[in-house]
């Protein structure tokens, strides 16, 4: 119990210290100072102040996925909506946060790939989206491919940092864009990831691939 | 209704939509003309329909505003050829709905709960789109529900829309810039107003109390279930127009409808000075009993004094004929402007006076029959005889004749199609002619 408001306290220090001073504190030695606490007390819950952060961003995530996950409406949804219900929630969950996530995403060096900040998050959205991606292909709503449907959920990763980012930036009353951004943008991987002419384009071209001597027999 | 798979989502995207309109209607001017050197019979009707069905093909997939300017368009039957708008008229019953998680969040937003927590069931796929959002059927205590969703960023794309509309718009109603110019900021102005559900609870509140007439229906409205996003209201049961004519009603029955739209249209005119101003056959219901069933308080146009009075003087019980006076008249409402010579002046007199006449004729006969093809041939004959005047390209007459036009031809139409006779003397319009005349003041 002891351990826990220890760390409860950390975070709390850490948030106030970035949000107004919009910097990270110059050492843990100096942070835990603060606290009249010893330096040895962070490691015991942090490695370092990014470690830190990624675990707020982590635990503002499993909050929405369980509050998601949790909602009447989620047991009848279909792979689609299952993955735009969490794309709302948790824009929804950022709101209260703006400063601290419009702070950490910039300070976060974009590349290369999502901010270091993101990796926890990383590992549970995926975890979410395994479970989602494998009720699609179950149902067909996503079609199976070889070496691609594996990857369907980094397409998914991809697009959520997109999001996050798009959000950090928007001014639209009610970050109404974000909506839009969401809306269609989760649309249109989801329509790449179902049945679609790609499928097709790639059938044609492995058909023709192995009977081109029937392509070119005349030129030669 | 096959749903969309992609909109078109920049502006580039939408510009790219038009542009691709205005090649394909080219193709169509081409095959026309080919098919003229083989058979010099050709009809132009069938010209219009295929470049009809091109622009609809292109409207239809964009959403929001300028699936608004093509409903609008459609209205305007007497500016655009009869197959235009057969097309048009179907614009409002596709647009891509919207997933089931944005309607709960949208709901979480504004009420702090989803919508299977306020209603007592809630239907998340929408049962039809409206043209700036989409209706979802909802039971409450044993109250079958209609909700009105608006789509996300609608007030936003606005002016964008309308800005990507206009040159295609200039072309297709052959109107001058100018002209063009004050009809775009009116429509952007009712256009904005439609997107505040708010406002749209409070008029259609207003409307409600103040219309007790015989025949007309409201839905009850839900304030505590509305927002600025959200409209609750009560689910009529009905038929729209086009399914209730297929079902052969009597003639009876067509009149009893017809005799209601009148009074509900001229009630409001000549009692509240306020009009519901989008007669369109989507936002009326025909209910069992044969009763009319009003939909959309969306779009309402105020009618300011300044224009009432000359332009219903000319309609009401005790019409202006004096020629000098009519001429005061017309200038006031800027059909005649302070430049124009004696005989542009004479000109224009001419005309506007033979159309008045033609068009307050129902309301000056007592009881009109408006299956009269006869007089609606006449009406639209006249309207496209003066759009090819290059004396009518010309900017004339105040703004407000924009939605007091669209509202009556609106009527008229609804009214021609129904074959309704109905009286016309029910609620006639208030104008003191026997007050000091214009010209004297």
């Amino acid at each position: 119990m002891e351990k826990k408001a220890t760390q409860e306290r950390i975070k709390e220090a850490y948030l106030d210290h970035v949000l107004t001073q919009n910097a990270k504190p110059v050492s843990v030695y100096a942070f835990m100072k603060k606290l009249r606490l010893s330096e040895k007390v962070f490691y015991t819950h942090f490695t370092s102040f990014d470690d830190l952060e990624a675990t707020l961003w982590d635990e503002l995530f499993r909050e929405t996925r369980s509050a998601v996950t949790g909602s009447a409406e989620f047991a009848s949804f279909n792979a689609r909506e299952k993955t735009l219900s969490l794309f709302y929630g948790f824009t929804e969950s950022m709101k209260p946060s703006r400063s601290f996530i419009q702070y950490s995403i910039r300070q976060s060096p974009a590349f290369p790939g999502e901010p270091r900040v993101l990796r926890k998050v990383r590992r549970s959205f995926q975890e979410f989206c395994e479970q989602v991606i494998a009720q699609g292909l179950e149902s067909g709503e996503l079609s199976r491919r070889k070496h691609l449907d594996h990857r369907y959920k980094d397409a998914l990763w991809l697009q959520f940092v997109f999001i996050i980012r798009f959000w950090t930036n928007d001014t639209s009353a009610d970050f109404e864009k974000t909506d839009e951004a969401i809306e269609k943008g989760v649309q249109l991987t989801f329509d790449l990831m179902g049945h679609s002419p790609l499928d097709n384009l790639v059938e044609y071209g492995k058909f023709l691939f192995r009977n081109a001597r029937f392509v070119y027999e005349r030129a030669k | 209704m096959k749903e969309q798979n992609s909109i078109p989502r920049s502006r580039i995207g939408r510009s790219g939509k038009f542009i691709g309109t205005g090649i394909r209607i080219g193709g169509n001017y081409l095959k026309h003309y080919s098919k003229k050197l083989i058979n010099p019979d050709l009809d132009r009707e069938e010209l219009n329909k295929d470049n009809a069905e091109d622009i609809y093909r292109s409207l239809s997939e964009l959403k929001g505003s300028a699936l608004k300017v093509a409903q609008m368009l459609s209205m305007d039957r007497n500016l655009l050829p009869k197959a235009y708008t057969d097309r048009f008229s179907m614009a409002q019953y596709s647009a891509p709905p919207l997933s089931g998680p944005l309607i709960v969040k949208t709901f979480t937003r504004h009420f702090g709960a989803p919508p299977s927590a306020l209603y007592d069931e809630f239907d998340l796929h929408s049962s039809n789109a409206a043209s700036i959002g989409q209706v979802h059927r909802a039971r409450l205590n044993g109250r079958e529900l209609a909700v009105k969703v608006q789509y996300p960023g609608v007030a936003e794309s606005i002016s964008s829309d309308l800005k990507m509309v206009k040159p295609f718009a200039l072309k297709l109603m052959d109107v001058s810039e100018r002209e063009l110019q004050v009809y775009m900021q009116e429509v952007e102005e009712k256009l904005l107003e439609e997107t505040d559900y708010e406002l749209e609870l409070e008029r259609s509140q207003y409307f409600t109390a103040q219309c007790r007439l015989p025949d007309v229906v409201f839905p009850g409205y839900y304030p505590e279930l509305s927002c600025k996003k959200v409209l609750t209201m009560d689910w009529l049961e009905g038929v729209h127009l086009k399914e209730f004519l297929e079902s052969g009603p009597s003639a009876e029955a067509r009149n009893r409808i017809g005799q209601a739209l009148w009074d509900f249209y001229n009630f409001q005119l000549h009692e509240l000075r306020a009009v519901h101003a989008d007669p369109h056959p989507g936002n009326f219901l025909i209910l069992p009993g044969n009763r009319l069933g009003i939909l959309d308080f969306g779009c309402i146009k105020e009618i300011p004094e300044d224009f009432y009075t000359p332009f219903f003087s000319f309609v009401c019980a005790n019409p202006v004929s004096d020629k000098n006076e009519t001429i005061a008249r017309f200038r006031q409402m800027q059909m005649i402007l302070p430049g124009d010579s004696d005989s542009q002046v004479a000109f224009y007199y001419r005309h506007y006076r033979e159309m008045i006449d033609l068009f307050a004729l129902p309301y000056r006969s007592g009881a009109f029959d408006f299956a009269r093809n006869d007089y609606f041939n006449a009406l639209y004959g006249y309207g496209e005889k003066v759009t090819k005047m290059k004396e009518f390209k010309q900017a004339r007459g105040v703004k407000h004749f924009i939605y007091m036009n669209r509202t009556l031809f609106g009527l008229y139409n609804i009214l021609n199609e129904l074959g309704a006779r109905v009286r016309t003397d029910t609620y006639l319009p208030r104008v003191a002619n026997d007050a000091t005349p214009v010209t004297a003041l």
